[in-house]
C-alpha cells in the first residue's frame, strides 16, 4: 500500500483479460518445451486412462479411496513406471510400506526415499523433498490443513515435479486436484489364495481429464502388477 | 524317486530368433502352474510337474493327463506328447515315446533303453564294441571297472544308468528360469548399467541433497530407504534401513520353496499388531501343532474392541525355519473381511498377529 492508498495488487487484479487468440494461430502454437519432458511416464494401465499418457509435471494427483480398499496400491502403482526410467520418488507419511508390495508393482527401490513417520512434520518433509524428487506420494496423517496443501501444490507447480496425495472420503484433500482417482469399489478374485483386486476407479480433473471416466482396472494382478482389466 | 509327468512340445525346442519360442513357454507354463503350481521349465520344449498331488486333485494320473494335454492345445496350439516315470530321467524318456510307465516299472523301462540316449558317442560305440547295447548292461558294470576305461563323466552317467542319480547333466537349462524371468519383467536388467565407473546422474545429487535436507530437520532414521532380501514371508523379504548407512545389497536371486506368492501386502507391519479369530460359536480359533485350524474363522477381533467379519480365508500355510537354531514356526492366513479389505495375518506362538494389509 503507497501513501496514496494504491495498491499494485488491486491493479493486477483489475487487469482486463486477455484477449484470447484466433483460432487458426492457436492451433500453430507449440508449446516450449517436448511433451515429453513435460510429463512422466505412467505404467499400464493408467496410460490410457489419463490425458498426455502421463503426470503432467507440476501436476497435483489425488487419489481418494476408504482405508484399506487399494488407495495405496494404486497410488504406488503410478510410481513404477517414472521410477524405473530414472525418475526419483518420495513417500512420506506411509508409515509400513510393503515393499515387496512395491517390488511387484515395478517401483524401482533403488530410487525411492521413505519418511514413514514424519511426525507432524509431513508439510515440511515433503517440501524438502520437492527438490529432490520427481515424484512425491504424501499421506498425510489426518485431514490436511488447506493452507499447508496449497503452498505444498505451489512448490510442486513451481518445481516441477507430480505431488501424488493420498487421501480417504473422511478426510478429503482439501483443493481440486489435477488428476483425481476415486476408488468406488474393491473386490477381490480368490481361488486357494488372494488372486486379484478388481478396482472400480473414477478418473476426473482439470482440462482433458474433465472427461474421465470410470474404468475397472486389476491393482494388484496375480503377479502383484497392476493391468487393465 | 518322485513320479513325474513330462511335456515334450518339439515344436517349442527349437528357439526361433523372434522370442516367440520363450514367450509361448512362458504362456505354456503359466497355464501349466494353474493345474500344478510345482511345473517348471527344465527346457526349452520340455516342461515338468509331479504327478502325486494334482492326480490327487483332479482324480487319477488320466484326468490330469487329459486336461495337462487340452492345456497345451489350448495354449500352444500343438499336441504334446506327455509321459510319466519316476525321475526326470525317465520321465523325458517316456515323454519323447509318449508312454506312461506304470508304477515301480521305471527301472525295468530305464535298463531297456539303448546305450544311445545317455548322448555320448563315444561311449555308446565303445560300449557296442564290448556287447553293451541297453543301460542295464552298462549298469550292471561294476563302477570300479567304468572308472578304469572311462572318465569322470562316464561315471556319472554310469551313476545315471544305475538309477542312483535321478536326472542326467545337461539335461537342464538353467539360464531358462532366469530369461523367462527377465521377459515376465521381474529381473531387470538395468541393475549392473547404474553405478558403472562410479557415474551418477544429477537426478541422484538432487535426490541426496533433499534427503541430507529431511534428516536435518526429522533426525537421523527419519529417512529411509528399502530393499529386499531373501525369505519366505513379505514381512522378512523388507528391509528398511536409514538413508545414508550401508546397504545390504544382497540380491533376492536364490529360490525360497514355500514363499508366500504375490500378490503381496501394500502395507506390511514392522511391529505386527496382536488379533484374535472367533469362530461361528465365538471361540478363539487356535492352530494346532500339525497346522491345522481348531475351526473356520469367521471373525476376527482387533486389541481395541473393533469386530470384524471374515467372508474368505485361506491357508494356514505353515513355515517351519531354522530348526536348527532359532526354532521358529509360523503359519500365514490371507482373509477377507465383509467391509472389503484384505488382511495377512500368522500364528506365532499361539498368538495370531496382523502383518500385512492389502491396502
Amino acid at each position: 500500500m503507497t501513501t496514496s492508498g494504491y495498491s499494485y495488487e488491486r491493479m493486477f487484479a483489475f487487469s482486463p483479460p486477455r484477449p484470447s487468440l484466433p483460432p487458426e494461430l492457436r492451433a500453430t502454437l507449440r508449446p516450449v518445451s517436448l511433451a515429453k519432458s513435460r510429463t512422466l511416464p505412467l505404467s499400464e494401465p493408467w496410460r490410457a486412462l489419463v490425458p498426455d499418457a502421463g503426470l503432467r509435471r507440476g501436476s497435483t494427483v489425488v487419489v481418494e479411496a476408504p482405508v484399506g480398499l487399494g488407495g495405496l496400491s494404486l497410488a504406488l502403482s503410478l510410481l513404477s513406471e517414472a521410477s524405473t526410467q530414472g525418475h526419483w520418488a518420495a513417500v512420506v507419511g506411509v508409515d509400513d510400506p510393503g515393499v515387496v508390495a512395491m517390488a511387484e508393482l515395478g517401483v524401482d527401490l533403488r530410487r525411492v526415499l521413505f519418511v514413514p513417520r514424519p511426525r507432524g512434520a509431513w508439510a515440511e518433509s515433503a517440501s524438502d523433498l520437492l527438490d529432490g524428487v520427481d515424484l512425491l506420494l504424501v499421506r498425510a496423517p489426518s485431514r490436511a490443513a488447506h493452507g499447508a496443501a496449497r503452498r505444498l501444490m505451489d512448490r510442486v507447480r513451481e518445481r516441477g515435479t507430480v505431488l501424488v496425495a493420498l487421501s480417504e472420503p473422511r478426510a478429503p484433500w482439501p483443493l481440486p486436484a489435477d488428476l483425481f482417482f476415486r476408488v468406488t469399489q474393491a473386490e477381490w478374485v480368490a481361488s486357494s489364495r488372494l488372486d486379484a483386486r478388481y478396482l472400480t476407479v473414477r478418473v476426473s480433473g482439470r482440462g482433458e481429464a474433465a472427461r474421465g471416466g470410470e474404468h475397472v482396472v486389476v491393482v494388484p494382478n496375480r503377479r502383484g502388477r497392476a493391468e487393465a482389466r | 524317486m518322485e513320479r513325474l509327468l513330462a511335456i515334450w512340445i518339439e515344436p517349442l525346442a527349437l528357439e526361433q530368433p523372434d522370442g516367440s519360442t520363450l514367450r509361448d513357454t512362458l504362456a505354456l507354463l503359466d497355464s501349466l502352474s494353474v493345474l500344478c503350481p510345482f511345473t517348471e521349465v527344465v527346457r526349452l520344449g520340455l516342461l515338468v510337474l509331479p504327478l502325486r498331488g494334482p492326480s490327487r486333485f483332479f482324480g487319477g494320473p488320466d484326468a490330469v493327463l487329459r486336461a495337462v494335454r487340452q492345456s497345451v492345445l489350448d495354449v500352444a496350439g500343438v499336441e504334446p506328447l506327455l509321459g510319466v516315470a519316476e525321475g526326470l530321467f525317465c520321465a523325458e524318456l517316456a515323454a519323447r515315446r509318449g508312454l506312461v510307465v506304470p508304477v515301480g516299472a521305471s527301472d525295468a523301462f530305464r535298463r531297456a533303453q539303448p546305450l544311445s540316449v545317455l548322448g555320448r558317442k563315444d561311449l555308446t560305440s565303445t560300449g557296442q564294441r564290448l556287447g553293451l547295447h541297453t543301460l542295464g548292461a552298462f549298469a550292471d558294470l561294476e563302477t570300479a571297472r567304468v572308472a578304469e576305461r572311462f572318465n569322470q563323466h562316464a561315471l556319472t552317467l554310469h551313476r545315471v544308468a544305475r538309477g542312483e542319480l535321478s536326472e542326467m547333466e545337461g539335461q537342464r537349462d538353467h539360464r531358462l528360469a532366469r530369461r523367462l524371468a527377465q521377459l515376465r519383467g521381474e529381473d531387470d536388467l538395468l541393475e549392473e548399467q547404474r553405478g558403472f565407473f562410479g557415474q551418477r546422474g544429477a537426478g541422484d545429487d538432487r535426490a541426496e541433497a533433499a534427503a541430507h535436507r529431511v534428516r536435518r530437520r526429522l533426525g537421523a532414521d527419519a529417512i529411509v530407504v528399502a530393499s529386499l532380501c531373501g525369505g519366505r514371508a513379505p514381512e522378512d523379504r523388507a528391509t528398511l534401513v536409514p538413508w545414508g548407512s550401508p546397504l545390504v545389497g544382497v540380491r533376492d536371486s536364490a529360490p525360497w520353496p514355500g514363499q508366500l506368492a504375490a500378490p503381496s501386502p501394500a502395507t506390511t507391519l514392522a511391529h505386527p499388531v496382536p488379533l484374535q479369530l472367533r469362530d461361528a460359536a465365538d471361540r478363539p480359533v487356535v492352530m494346532d501343532a500339525r497346522g491345522s485350524l481348531s475351526a473356520e474363522p469367521t471373525a476376527v477381533i482387533f486389541s481395541s474392541p473393533l469386530r470384524r467379519e471374515i467372508v474368505w480365508y485361506a491357508g494356514p500355510w505353515p513355515l517351519v525355519e531354522r530348526w536348527w537354531s532359532r526354532h521358529r514356526r509360523r503359519a500365514h492366513v490371507q482373509m477377507v473381511l465383509a467391509s472389503g479389505e484384505a488382511l495377512l495375518v500368522v500364528a506365532e506362538s499361539s498368538r495370531w498377529w496382523l502383518v500385512g494389509i492389502y491396502d
